[in-house]
């Protein structure tokens, strides 16, 4: 098959896809506050782009021929398109959710960094299991609840850094240390895949072909299931942690922006700091 | 009574002299960071000198074609214990030794937060070090495996002799205590700042200090664990890096550059602090984007962690791979390109002084560009094919380390040695010393670049007589010379200032930072009174009480 022809045919509207993002719509339409502007754009195109990783080629080619394109699905479904979900909920809408009895509880303890950081970068590990991701591949309920989990995770581990209640969120400098960390347990695992030898995920090693482009992939584009599995865990770890690190270079921004805390002064704190220190050093001498 | 060790004398009091009653002992049992700094600084020198005497016995050696000054042997266990050196006891712990003396005075502490693990990250450097040289009087020799230690070159059955076991044990030591005085610099400075020293307000040199420190206790573990495996396979016999065995040698070098990309920031940071202390200063003006130099320190400490397969372009890791890690590298030089845009701009219109500090400062600008450049041209990875293992590598990263780090350390001896001793180094010797470093220094490394691209390889003990080879390498080893020259008038001015230089004052430079609100040398309390902070420049803010640098921050 011609490669502009698959680039033509091989979108799937396949319902759930749909029925997700309209049950998101649906749901964001509902939410007091929202209405036309910059927020609701920023939502829309973050569904948007959502259905788009989901029906395009790229899911064809994530789930039929290249580990690599799994990969960029699963950055933009994990990392970019929650986090404009997340930048398109209104503030008066988290607040209530917030204030609300049942999901309130339920937000504040998924929104608390330990357990959003653990989901958040335990998807990536868990999932990129080479045998979980085969058992995934083979089958479709799973794979539907995968790529769905993506984007509720997601939602949940941008939460401590962006919720739209600033009081929800981490200080500026605990943020930063999120995100770095985040960016390391990425990438020890992207390094993992990138330099294992070739062969990890075997249901990329012959594919089926059924959109007859292997030979395409494998001779015009020189992509070997080797370089494939490569090209993935690079993908993981160098742009999949820039995305952490420029969003902590975000939050050291917002620090310096941010009013300086109490800046009072006492001359003599510290000279009585450093005389209890030398009468406690005098006395172990003794 | 009398024999009671003065380990905390009077206030006000100097530190303690050798030559009085148990002097010695009031050092070595010491646990001031002062006493600690001052240790670090002279041991270094030490270390530098021999670096240095290794360094002209390699470049004589190479001075024509053919030479046979040296063995190769010998030559093979110079250059290892030339870059050893040099990386690991006189860069490294210099700067770890400033920050030592200088990050309690800085943010208004009486002390680190352990002083004792402070003399304990000291004493494994100390031993750590000597472990290393001690391998000179062995049977075997010194180790002779390069700086990289590669297997298996450095494995059985390439090297059979105790050299490397040496080597690795000796950094093993040391490496230990940087991740202890990487732990004491991050706790220091975020819970011992004085009232009003916020993390916005501590002087650059303290920023780049914490992020070093952060690097040093994420990346010398890996170092750590690959040495104590590297010792495994030599002395139990695992194969941790041997091939034959079904071990890996690209293994070692993932860990090694994995440490020693990192590594060379843990080199460059502290020095970018030192020239963002000393060129405002010079230039009597505050730092220009004090934010920004300080951010992206952040980001570059964070991203020198993920590009360290650059030195591995020529292993074979694979078209993809290579590609990744030359755009990720060549992403790193824009941060570090800005900040030299920032003290260009904190120069531009100032009243610029260009007493010696300044002039290393200036020249360590110049310099460091240089390196910058080449860096970013061998960070693409056709370039990097035709060079790699030449001298045009030997170039680029002299100029990095030498032109950044050594000539912003310079800039830092000459900038505070006032404050540590009390007297001011000679003016005259310290123009001297300036000049020839940077002639002694261009001459050296800068043919070297061409060297390397007409495919002189480095870490070979000679050269065939090619067109030019012979001449041009008699051009470095003179400019060599001159650089042992002038390493002689630097000790010599230390020597004589120590002694005769003019008496400093409290604040010679007319500086903002606290370290200079108190005495020279700083009485062991280090400060009477701290004065108060409300912005960045506390004795700015003293003496201009009506045009403070924070608006709000009048002092009534
Ligand atoms: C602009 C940023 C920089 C880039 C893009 C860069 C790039 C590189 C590359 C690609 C190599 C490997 C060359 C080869 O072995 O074939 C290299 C080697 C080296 N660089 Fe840099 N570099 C930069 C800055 C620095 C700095 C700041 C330092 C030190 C303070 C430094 C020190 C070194 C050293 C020591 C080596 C040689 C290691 C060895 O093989 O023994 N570089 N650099
Ligand atoms: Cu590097």
């Amino acid at each position: 098959m011609n490669i502009l022809h698959f680039l033509g045919s091989a979108w799937s509207f396949e319902p759930w896809v749909i029925l997700f993002a309209l049950a998101l719509f649906g749901a964001y339409t509902l939410l007091p506050g929202s209405r036309l502007n910059r927020k609701s754009l920023l939502f829309s195109s973050g569904v948007m782009l959502m259905v788009i990783a989901l029906v395009s080629p790229l899911d064809h080619l994530g789930r039929n021929y290249l580990f690599s394109a799994h990969m960029v699905q699963h950055i933009l479904l994990l990392l970019v398109i929650p986090l404009m979900l997340l930048s398109g909920i209104p503030e008066a809408a988290a607040e209530r959710a917030l204030n609300s009895p049942y999901a309130g509880g339920l937000i504040k303890f998924l929104g608390n960094p330990v357990p959003a950081w653990l989901l958040g970068v335990g998807s990536m590990w868990v999932w990129h299991m080479p045998s979980l991701h085969d058992i995934v591949m083979a089958n479709e309920g799973l794979y539907i609840a995968q790529q769905i989990s993506f984007v509720l995770i997601g939602v949940i581990f941008w939460w401590p850094v962006f919720a739209p209640v600033k009081t929800a969120r981490l200080s500026p400098l605990p943020a930063a240390l999120y995100l770095a960390s985040a960016c390391l347990g990425c990438s020890i695992l992207g390094m993992l895949i990138t330099f294992a030898g070739a062969g990890l995920y075997t249901a990329y090693a012959n594919p089926a072909d059924s959109a007859g482009i292997l030979s395409y992939i494998r001779n015009e584009l020189c992509i070997t299931p080797g370089v494939d599995q490569q090209i993935g865990g690079l993908t993981m770890w160098v742009p999949g942690c820039l995305i952490y690190l420029a969003a902590s270079m975000v939050t050291v921004a917002r620090w310096y922006a941010s009013p300086e805390p109490g800046s009072v002064n006492t001359c003599t704190a510290e000279s009585e700091v450093t005389t209890d220190l030398k009468l406690k050093e005098a006395t172990e001498r003794e | 009574m009398s024999s009671r060790i003065p380990l905390v004398p009077e206030n006000a009091a100097p530190l303690p002299s050798l030559k009085e009653n148990n002097g010695l002992l009031a050092w070595v049992a010491s646990v001031d960071h002062k006493q600690i700094g001052i240790m670090y600084l002279i041991i270094t020198l030490v270390y530098f000198l021999l670096g240095g005497l290794e360094a002209l016995l390699i470049r004589i050696q190479l001075a024509h074609p053919g030479n046979d000054f040296l063995t190769p042997e010998m030559y093979n266990q110079l250059f290892t214990m030339h870059g050893t050196t040099m990386i690991f006891f006189v860069v490294m712990p210099f700067l770890i030794g400033v920050g030592v003396y200088l990050l309690p005075l800085m943010i208004g502490a009486r002390d680190m937060a352990f002083p004792r693990l402070n003399a304990l990250s000291f004493w494994l450097f100390f031993f750590g070090g000597i472990l290393l040289y001690y391998s000179f009087f062995t049977q075997s020799g010194a180790p002779d495996v390069g700086w990289f230690a590669y297997s298996p070159l450095s494995e059985k059955p390439f090297s059979l002799n105790k050299g490397p076991t040496y080597w690795a044990l000796g950094l093993l030591a040391s490496g230990i205590g940087s991740v202890a005085s990487g732990l004491n610099n991050v706790v220091t400075i975020l819970t011992m700042r004085t009232p009003g020293m916020t993390m916005r307000r501590i002087p650059l040199f303290v920023w780049m200090i914490f992020v070093t420190s952060l690097l040093l206790i994420f990346v010398i573990p890996i170092i750590t664990a690959a040495f104590a495996m590297m010792l495994l396979d030599s002395l139990l016999g695992a194969t941790f890096f041997t091939p034959a065995h079904g071990g890996s040698a690209i293994l070692w070098q993932h860990f090694f550059w994995g440490f020693g990309h990192p590594e060379v920031y843990i080199l460059i940071l502290p020095a970018f602090g030192i020239i963002s202390e000393v060129i405002p200063v010079f230039s009597r003006k505050p730092i220009y984007g004090y934010e920004f130099v300080a951010a992206s320190t952040v980001a570059i400490g964070l991203l020198s962690l993920g590009v360290w397969a650059h030195h591995m372009f020529a292993v074979g890791l694979g078209n993809v791979a290579n590609a990744y890690f030359s755009l990720a590298s060549m992403l790193i030089a824009i941060p570090t390109g800005v900040k030299v845009l920032n003290w260009v701009a904190t120069m531009w219109g100032g009243r610029i002084n260009f007493a010696t500090p300044m002039l290393f400062g200036t020249a360590f600008i110049i310099e460091f560009v240089i390196g910058g450049l080449t860096g970013v041209a061998i960070a693409s990875v056709p370039i990097d094919w035709v060079v790699t293992d030449s001298y045009f590598i030997v170039a680029h990263f002299h100029y990095a380390i030498f032109g950044g780090s050594v000539f912003a350390i310079f800039a830092g001896v000459y900038y505070w040695f006032p404050k540590f001793t009390g007297r001011m180094l000679s003016e005259t010797l310290g123009k001297w010393h300036f000049w020839l470093t940077v002639i002694g220094f261009n001459m050296t490394f800068f043919v070297q670049h061409f060297l390397g691209v007409m495919g002189m390889p480095r870490r070979t003990y000679t050269y065939h007589d090619m067109p030019y080879w012979g001449s041009m390498n008699l051009l470095s080893t003179i400019g060599a010379l001159i650089l042992g020259l002038s390493a002689i008038v630097f000790v010599w001015n230390i020597l004589v200032s120590l002694r005769n230089g003019k008496p400093a004052g409290d604040n010679p430079w007319n500086a903002w930072t606290l370290e200079w609100a108190t005495t020279s040398p700083p009485a062991v309390e280090n400060f009477e009174l701290v004065p108060p902070v409300r912005g960045r420049r506390p004795l700015w803010d003293l003496a201009h009480p009506d045009q403070p640098d924070e608006p709000g921050a009048k002092i009534v």
